[in-house]
């Protein structure tokens, strides 16, 4: 996925995401999270992968239990809390939420992850500049501050702040070197500003730098892609993937069409496996034999 | 700003909500989630072509990206209180300093840059949307909330709030897909604290900021002629 176009890789992921929270369908959304896990999974670290399950099961918990409490919509009662009723419709209802919470949380990682700050920046500099002008320069900055509010902290500590320990000291500590980073960087805005306009910023239609070219993958996966997307639409518009839980829960859609619409959704969540599959498998067929 | 562009936008910022209500009684089920997403994309459309319409100073654009920096940045100077994020406090008195166009866009912006480091998702729009606009009233109310503290600590504990509202809305509509008052009542309930901690910090970081942090960008605002007219750009 890192290597597709960002044009691709963006309408990907928003795509994917669009109809995780769209169609209100448990098999889609299931093929949602499924086909997200596959993807996070090669994505993050043994590390980051248990605070993100660290993360997720108390919250998928949490949802799973938070509807039933406070819905009472549903035919068929569980028991009785505080004289409300604490149905079953409900707490599958509240099962699904959770899926799908953890569903778009997990493709917003993989979005977040795969189109960085730069393919963004390529993506809607071209139309808008001075918005890409502004959010280049806050990106850059940021790394920088960091830095200076470091050192900054440092030269505050040998004056006597951060010397009290208490959580007010601290707070009033980081107001004092907040005001200095604040001077500073702003002064420094001036001075890239007019540095800028120095080089003739401006003067001519800006260009981009950037090195990403449309291929025939790209091209492929996009084809693919939008097959499986519109196979998906067709059957959601058409209303045979509508599934609904209250009052009581209907039997799942399983016409040819719906059946359809599941495969296609979940070959496209999967899309981002087969490239890593195909990757390794080149990969292997490239190495040396000998 | 001249008032016609002032109207102009509060017609934008009306009519956007206003179809958003209008779509939902027509259209129901998952067109919550169309509706409500339009509209916080939407409403980015006038600010970012008023934007890239316009001619502005340079200065001006990089001093907002380096406000955008600070917001965003700030975030680790107290990171040892939970929480507590600077973030709001920055974007109001960018608004006050720089006008509210600025405001929009030192909100927005911020939202969508911290956003690359803790994390995109369907929130983003509309975390953009709830702090751009609160620059931008910021701005709209300049002249009395710098004049008056109380109404200053007023402002920042009223968005505080209203920032937790929209962010539950968003929360209400992803997890279940349509909106539902019950549900919307219960996720508020449920966040209470967060509501109190968002409004809290930010009356603490108005109150402290303002003053030292004002006279910054009071200073640079009068030193380099930001407030004058415009040259290429």
């Amino acid at each position: 996925m890192e290597t597709l176009h960002p044009i691709v890789s963006f309408s990907y992921y928003i795509a994917a995401i669009a109809l995780t929270v769209l169609i209100r369908n448990p098999a889609v959304t299931l093929g949602a999270l499924a086909g997200g896990l596959c993807h996070w999974a090669f994505l993050t670290t043994a590390k980051e992968k248990r605070a993100d399950v660290g993360f997720w099961l108390p919250l998928a918990l949490l949802v799973t239990l938070f509807n039933p409490v406070f819905s009472h919509n549903g035919k068929t009662p569980l028991f009785f809390l505080n004289g409300n009723a604490f149905t079953f419709e409900a707490t599958v209802f509240g099962a699904y939420s959770a899926v799908l919470v953890i569903a778009v949380l997990v493709w917003s990682k993989a979005y977040s992850r795969v189109v960085t700050s730069d393919k963004f920046l390529y993506l809607f500099g071209g139309a808008l500049p001075k918005s890409a002008l502004i959010l280049s320069v806050a990106l850059r900055y940021i790394p920088m501050l960091r830095k200076d509010a470091a050192r900054l902290k440092d030269a505050g500590k040998t004056v006597g702040l951060y010397s009290k320990g208490s959580l007010t000291d601290n707070f009033l500590s980081s107001c004092r070197v907040y005001y200095a980073l604040i001077g500073r960087t702003l002064e420094n805005a001036v001075g890239t500003a007019e540095s800028m306009r120095a080089r003739g910023w401006g003067r001519a239609k800006r260009v981009p730098y950037s090195y990403y070219r449309f291929k025939k993958r790209d091209a492929l996966v996009a084809a693919f892609s939008a097959v499986l997307l519109a196979v998906t639409l067709a059957a959601s518009v058409s209303g045979a993937l509508s599934f609904s839980f209250y009052p009581g829960l209907t039997a799942p859609p399983l016409s040819p069409l719906a059946a359809a619409a599941y495969g296609a959704f979940a070959l496209y969540s999967l899309v981002p496996l087969i490239l890593q599959t195909e990757v390794r498998l080149r990969w292997r067929s490239l190495q040396s034999k000998l | 700003m001249k008032p016609g562009t002032a109207l102009k936008w509060l017609i934008f910022l009306l009519a956007i909500p206003a179809a958003a209500v209008l779509g939902l009684t027509v259209l129901r089920d998952v067109k919550w989630v169309v509706w409500t997403v339009a509209a916080a994309v939407l409403s980015a459309v006038p600010f970012v072509l008023t934007l890239e319409k316009r001619r502005h100073p340079l200065t001006k654009l990089i001093l907002i990206a380096a406000m955008i920096a600070l917001a965003v940045g700030g975030r680790v100077l107290f990171y040892a209180l939970p929480g507590f994020k600077p973030v709001t406090a920055m974007v109001i008195l960018a608004a006050l300093y720089f006008g509210p166009e600025a405001g929009y866009l030192t909100g927005s912006f911020a939202a969508l840059i911290s956003n690359f480091y803790f994390g995109q998702g369907p929130w983003t729009p509309f975390q953009m949307a709830a702090w751009g606009l609160i620059g931008f009233a910021a701005g709209l109310l300049a002249k009395y909330l710098k004049k008056n503290l109380v109404l200053l600590a007023l402002y920042g504990a009223v968005v505080g709030v209203l920032y937790s509202l929209v962010l539950n809305f968003e929360h209400t509509v992803a997890t279940i897909g349509t909106f539902s008052r019950d549900e919307y009542v219960a996720v508020t309930v449920a966040s209470l604290g967060f509501t109190a901690v968002y409004a809290v910090s930010n009356v603490i970081f108005l109150l402290v900021l303002c003053k030292p942090v004002g006279k910054i960008l009071e200073r640079v605002t009068v030193k380099y002629g930001l407030n004058e007219p415009p040259e290429a750009g």
